[in-house]
């Protein structure tokens, strides 16, 4: 090209840009920063397809049949620990462990008054599970038909990367095995011999643990989980795990 | 004249001060007798499920109860006579029975409300069983 050629193209000097064009380029701009940081840490433009965490999935769409879940009515816990007795029978469970366990909220009443409010824990068995995710040696996963997180003992390495990844503390390092070990919703020791029901929920005196087939719509879990006026929450939702144990207090 | 009203003035404060805080000494200091409220340590249950608490100055002291409010109809007053009977259940309470004569939703809260009131469970158990231990070592 000549420069006489040259002089006679449009300039592309900040000169000849409109500023429709600049305003343009810098929300791509943002757009772009705020896609990378997926949104979650700092997002300068609006998220389009945002939607209520919603942490009860829609009818229908529940990813295994039978879909278990649990339904903890977590104001009626007393904390008895019957459940923990029943597991650690049913399961074996070594006193340094738990596969379930129960913590306690305290909220003052001031005067020197508190409510105490008990909340069973366990593995919530996650559709999209951390610990399966990071597990070197598939020695734990989920399982296609039940979604439950099995473990393997014997392929486990025992790196205790899962122990680490699990938003819910729900595994333990079980020294007999030389393996983690995990709530698997009874289905070794129950489930798989034709129970209906994990060694908790059975043995809770006051109904506060409720196990079923959430992709079931004539089931208790089901029809607790989707009752109206009902406040559903599960622990940690913003781990994006999506967990299957669901707690309310109705 | 002014210096007077001063003095006054700071003596009345000083008295009214003074006033005061021996109202709030001599409320603290109100004893719990354990002849006319009943025995101050808190009594626990362990069965038929691990834990509940009863404290008889919230029943007596507090809430101006008397013995025979509750004994000896409701409540045998040997240690562990309730415990040991097959029908000191929830089930008995809702009908009335036990601490269900009083706790039904009119006199005090329910018997099948506000659970964790009373049941304070393994964890309470263990917490009170702490402070007692705590208070004996320091004695």
């Amino acid at each position: 090209m000549k420069i006489d050629d040259l002089e006679q193209m449009e300039s592309e000097d900040l000169h000849s840009l409109h500023s429709a064009e600049r305003r343009k380029f810098l929300k791509l701009g943002l757009a772009v920063t705020g896609m990378y940081l997926g949104g979650s840490i700092l997002s300068l433009t609006s998220v389009k397809n945002a939607y209520g965490s919603d942490v009860v999935p829609e009818i229908g769409k529940y990813p295994y049949n039978p879909h278990y879940s649990m339904v903890i009515r977590e104001k009626l816990c007393i904390d008895c620990e019957r459940c923990k007795d029943a597991c650690v029978k049913t399961n074996h469970v070594p006193s340094y462990g738990f596969r379930t366990t129960i913590l306690e909220k305290r909220r003052s009443l001031g005067e020197n008054k508190f409510e105490t409010t008990f909340m069973p824990v366990l593995c919530n068995h996650c559709n999209r599970p951390p610990c399966v995710r990071v597990c070197p040696t598939t020695a734990t996963w989920k399982d296609e038909k039940t979604g439950i997180v099995t473990m393997n003992p014997a392929r486990c390495i025992g790196c205790k990367t899962c122990m680490t990844a699990c938003p819910y503390n729900a595994r333990y390092f079980k020294e007999e095995d030389r393996a983690v070990d995990k709530c698997d919703f009874c289905f070794l020791a129950r489930l798989s011999k034709g129970e209906k029901t994990t060694a908790c929920a059975e043995a809770c005196p006051a109904d506060v643990r409720v196990f079923g087939n959430l992709a079931d719509s004539s089931s208790r879990v089901f029809k607790l989980v989707h009752a109206p006026e009902t406040m559903v929450w599960v622990l940690r939702p913003e781990t994006g795990a999506i967990p299957n144990v669901f707690y309310i207090n109705s | 004249m002014k210096n007077i009203l001063l003095v006054v003035v700071f003596a009345t404060c000083l008295l009214s001060g003074a006033m005061l805080f021996a109202a709030g000494e001599a409320k603290d200091k109100e004893v719990y007798d354990e002849d006319a409220y009943g025995p101050q340590a808190p009594i626990v249950w362990v069965t038929p499920v691990k834990s509940v608490v009863f404290e008889h100055k919230i029943h007596t002291m507090d809430a101006g109860l008397d013995c025979d409010s509750c004994h000896d109809e409701l409540f045998e007053m040997e240690s562990g006579a309730a415990e040991a009977k097959d029908d000191f259940t929830m089930a008995s309470l809702y009908k009335g029975g036990y601490c269900g004569s009083c706790h039904d939703g009119s006199t005090a809260f329910a018997s099948n409300t506000r659970c964790t009131a009373c049941h304070i469970g393994v964890r309470g158990h263990a917490r009170l069983q702490g402070e007692t231990a705590s208070a004996e070592k320091s004695r």
